[in-house]
């Protein structure tokens, strides 16, 4: 560690007035710190709270991972199984379409694109990251639902494929600037020695470059996951808000981001609602937290790799 | 007499370019090796055809119906935008973005100071503060307005207003800030930093006129990415901050209308989408000038 050495506080500071702003910054630094640390551990800590009531029950009948939403029955039930079902097809549609494409484009960016495309390439996968979540559900209102409703045969064009296959879109440019990127770290000597025995480019990316890679793009797939089981706007306009338990991709549904975004401005403050969409927000922040350890794991191993 | 080899192995002549077949090679592997290389240009084309075909469709629906009314009126007509402009949205989400980033830049810098210069040698902390940072970067945006929800307007009892959905963003925006400033201090090459201290200054005026100067542009760039990120959604700022319609200039206590959730509630409203074309286009375009603006500024700064 260069930037902390102990040794380099003792050369600091002769003059009294450099030494009383070094202390200063130090512990301003370091509270603010705290503070950071304080803020981001309230965050979990508020969450769980309020979920806190609907847990206890969670897995009685009416708990919410078991049974349906039924806010008017008597006593109403806030099941969470039809959002947790369409939360988990539409990201399961959206990385099956994402990831091939995904691999696709980093193998084309790192090994196969000549280089005025790659430079390219580069800012169109940031502009395609970059368009807010609300534009891609109102794109795919006035393309693929309207497209649905005109030649599908259905009342409203709104279903999990439709919402699965713009979150595909949106996932796309994570997906593909990661793998890019470890497809680019294989070593360049391994690819040439393994061309210079004269086999073909796929067998070197079969044999070389994804056992090389796999890591990288295992990371690439689970950030990639992450962000489908985060978005919220696009799977609101897009899913249908149906809280029925879909049972095919031509079903409307509700995932756990359109629920919340749904129902709570009509959930009282402490109401079994309320504690109930919390709960969903507990179970997202769960899902991300673990894909960020399995995330920050591959990292360390891809970092051992290079060395 | 030599033996005439271009026969069996018809490349072994010359140097080679790599890739090019220097065995004889089955027509399977050959086909399966076309078939792969077509595909991949494929998935890169269709990486460049989305982006472009997205923006393109909007500008092509949205540029007719833009006009300067759009930009400077209100919101008219029933149901809602049917007629007028979007100004009360694009001044709530720039005052969202302002209260935010005046919010979260301070201590994402200065929570960066004290993990890059003040942390203990050895110390564990800012690995550990690191993970917390990225995980908290990859929690949901909805995430962010339960709790902004439950804790800004319930228990503080802000109500829906314009500084619950600021501090909201702000409590978005940074763990990337942090992260980003984090990343941009470590870069600074160490022996600027050990010439300052070897000349006897104090390690605040070090971080002061060397390390941060250096810093800035990878800051700038994590600030506009977050401002960017948090401009564009709705989610947090849906419980927190928006209403459907407002007048006049934002007020902190009052809640705004913002540019991402007038388009979901014309949106979802269903009735009238001709607005929400340029509605998006505005959103968009504001988006990419902001970018542009930030690489250009950078650019002179690292100058």
């Amino acid at each position: 560690m260069t930037t902390a050495a102990p040794s380099a506080l003792a050369f600091s500071a002769t003059h009294p007035r450099g030494r009383f702003s070094d202390w200063a910054a130090r512990f301003v630094s370091r509270a603010v710190l705290a503070l950071v640390i304080l803020i981001l551990a309230a965050l979990l800590l508020e969450i769980l709270r309020e979920a806190l009531p609907a847990l206890g029950t969670a897995l009685m009948p009416g708990g919410i991972l078991r049974g349906d939403w039924a806010p008017v029955a008597e006593p109403p039930r806030f099941g969470l199984a039809h959002a947790i079902v369409s939360t988990g097809m539409v990201t399961a549609l959206a990385l099956a379409l994402a990831v091939p494409v995904g691999f696709g484009i980093g193998l084309f960016a790192a090994d196969i694109a000549p280089s005025w495309l790659r430079t390219i390439l580069q800012p169109c996968l940031e502009l395609l990251a970059g368009i807010p979540s609300v534009v891609y559900g109102f794109f795919g209102y006035v393309t693929l639902v309207a497209w649905f409703e005109r030649h599908g045969g259905m009342a409203t064009g709104e279903s999990l494929l439709v919402a699965g296959a713009i979150l595909a879109v949106m996932v796309l440019p994570f997906i593909a600037g990661v793998s890019v990127e470890s497809f680019a770290a294989v070593p360049r000597l391994l690819k040439e020695s393994a061309h210079a025995t004269g086999v073909t480019r796929l067998h070197v990316l079969r044999r070389i470059v994804l056992p090389t890679a796999l890591p990288g793009l295992f990371a690439a797939v689970a950030l990639g996951l992450g962000r489908a089981i985060g978005e919220t706007l696009a799977v609101l306009l897009l899913a249908g808000n149906s809280t029925a338990l879909p049972t095919s991709y031509l079903d409307r549904g509700q995932p756990l981001t359109a629920l919340i975004a749904t129902e709570l401005p009509e959930a009282g403050l402490g109401s079994g609602k309320y504690h109930a969409l919390y709960g969903a927000g507990l179970v997202l922040i769960l899902i991300s937290v673990a894909i960020n350890v399995m995330v920050w794991r591959l990292k360390a191993r891809l970092l051992r790799h290079g060395d | 007499m030599a033996i005439d080899t271009t026969q069996a192995y018809p490349a072994t002549t010359d140097a080679a370019p790599i890739g090019t077949v220097i065995a004889p090679l089955s027509a399977t592997a050959r086909g399966c090796d076309c078939a792969f290389t077509l595909l991949a240009w494929a998935c890169g084309l269709l990486g460049i055809a989305l982006p472009l075909g997205i923006l393109g469709f909007l500008l092509v629906e949205g540029a007719p119906r833009l006009s300067i009314a759009f930009l400077t009126q209100a919101p008219a007509g029933f149901p809602l935008a049917r007629a007028g402009g979007v100004a009360p949205a694009i001044a709530g989400t720039l005052a969202l973005v302002a209260i935010g980033v005046a919010v979260a830049l301070p201590l994402g810098i200065a929570g960066a100071i004290g993990l890059v210069e003040y942390a203990p040698a050895e110390s564990r902390w800012p690995r550990a503060v690191r993970f917390g940072a990225e995980c908290l970067a990859a929690v949901p945006a909805i995430v962010y307005g339960l709790f902004g929800f439950a804790v800004l307007v319930v228990a503080f009892a802000f109500k829906i207003s314009l500084v619950a959905g600021g501090l909201t963003l702000g409590l978005m925006m940074l763990p990337i800030i942090l992260i980003g400033a984090e990343e941009a201090m470590r870069s600074v090459e160490p022996s600027l930093r050990e010439a300052g201290l070897s000349l006897g200054v104090s390690r605040f005026n070090v971080v002061r006129r060397i390390v941060l100067p250096k810093a800035m542009p990878g800051i700038m760039a994590a600030t506009v990415l977050a401002g960017g990120h948090a401009a564009g959604s709705a989610a947090p700022v849906l419980f927190t901050a928006s209403v459907a319609f407002a007048r006049g200039a934002p007020t902190l206590g009052a809640p705004v209308m913002t540019l991402p959730t007038h388009l979901y509630y014309i949106v979802s409203e269903g009735a009238d989408l001709t607005q929400a074309y340029a509605t998006a286009l505005v959103l968009i375009v504001g988006l990419l000038l902001a970018n542009g603006c930030a690489a250009l500024i950078k650019r002179r700064l690292a100058r």
